[in-house]
């Protein structure tokens, strides 16, 4: 346990980009990066982990209000997972535009076979229509999850990427704090090898994709 | 057209007389007397992603200043949102700003991951190709207005598509 934790930590540091909130801040917040040690490797955007991670146990509800088992829906598939909120101005939006169309030039087979998830670290407001909605503008294909925000700052934390509770600044806007990074769990056993950070382009996942979908690390 | 248009408003303050700015340098380093040299500020590189939704909208772009002295930008403000607002990235935490330091003879910049403006309320979800109008509020410069080019919702401006 202790080692995974290390291992995760690493690209958290080497990443200084990792953790931020779309919205406006309290200025009293510590950052929720989590200094650590441990051994991974970078390659362009992508880091690869020496100590892969399990994927998360969450069971979820997806955007059509059914309820999602991560693990059991995605077995088997090339998965990539991120966690964020609709209400983020910068960064989530242009992580999942780059996926999206960094897809499209995948092969049809691996477009279909291919899992992008996006977990909301907002479920308050982020009810399963809104996430469908804003989903819908990037990829109807990409599948949106909401529930308990214990359980999703769980999976979060199992997988080494930070998320805190919503907060009101003191102008009364809503901000969630989240990790920004995207982790790739690999067909081929559904361990999480490679961790994109949000200086990820659409040219880094149009290189990594095509590998990524086959289980084999950038 | 992928660069922002900006148009100069007149400077508030007139230029001093030559003789004044002659006494000005002579006195320099011996008094605080000094007439400082104006903050020449200038407007680049700036684009809105296209955004998923109307409600939401970030906003990049860069204040150069060519002048010998520093100025806050204090506000932006849109026709086009309900409320433009200026966020710092600091320590991986987001952050509402009141104003931002243009240091003299630098810039200052906003960029994806970094500082950006976040607009919310928008009238309309703005399309690729539109321009969105901004104003930039100075506390010693005159107000600056910027044509934001919609792009793309990947644009990178380091590959410029």
């Amino acid at each position: 346990m202790r080692k995974k934790t290390f291992t995760a930590a690493v690209l958290l540091a080497a990443a200084t980009l990792t953790l931020s909130a779309c919205g406006g801040g309290d200025d009293t917040k510590t950052s929720a990066v989590t200094t650590l040690d441990g051994g991974s490797s970078s390659h362009g955007a992508a880091t690869v982990l020496d100590q892969p991670f399990a994927k998360p146990d969450l069971n979820l509800t997806d955007t059509h209000g059914k309820a999602y088992d991560l693990r059991a829906e995605t077995k088997g598939h090339p998965t990539l997972v991120y966690f964020g909120y609709t209400h983020c101005p910068d960064v989530c939006p242009t992580t999942m535009s780059n996926i999206a169309v960094a897809a499209k030039s995948l092969p049809k087979a691996e477009q279909d076979d291919l899992r992008v998830v996006f977990v909301t670290t907002d479920p308050g407001r982020d009810t399963p229509s809104e996430l469908g909605k804003w989903l819908g503008g990037i990829d109807p294909r990409f599948i949106g999850l909401t529930g308990d925000f214990r359980a999703i700052q769980a999976g979060a934390r199992s997988i080494g990427i930070s998320v805190d509770p919503t907060t009101k600044d003191k102008k009364g806007n809503l901000v969630s704090v989240h990790g920004t990074q995207v982790m790739a769990f690999s067909p081929k056993d559904d361990k999480g090898y490679v961790l994109l950070g949000d200086n990820a382009t659409v040219d880094d996942y149009t290189k990594d994709l095509p590998k990524l979908v086959k289980g084999v690390n950038p | 057209m992928s660069r922002a248009s900006v148009r100069r408003v007149p400077a508030r303050r007139a230029l001093p007389a030559a003789g004044a700015l002659l006494g000005a340098l002579a006195l320099a380093g011996c008094s605080g007397s000094a007439a400082p040299a104006k903050a020449e500020l200038s407007v680049s590189s700036s684009y809105m992603p296209r955004p998923v939704a109307a409600d939401m909208a970030a906003g990049f772009l860069t204040i150069t200043n060519r002048g010998g002295t520093a100025d806050r930008l204090t506000s932006v403000r849109s026709d086009a949102a309900g409320d433009v607002t200026m966020h710092s990235t600091t320590g991986g935490m987001m952050r509402e700003q009141t104003s931002f330091a243009i240091p003299a003879h630098g810039r200052l910049v906003f960029r994806s991951g970094g500082n950006h403006l976040m607009f919310e309320g928008l009238k309309h979800r703005p399309a690729e190709g539109q321009d969105v109008k901004l104003t930039l509020t100075f506390a010693r410069s005159a107000p600056l207005t910027v044509e934001m080019p919609v792009k793309s919702a990947t644009y990178n401006p380091a590959t410029g598509h």
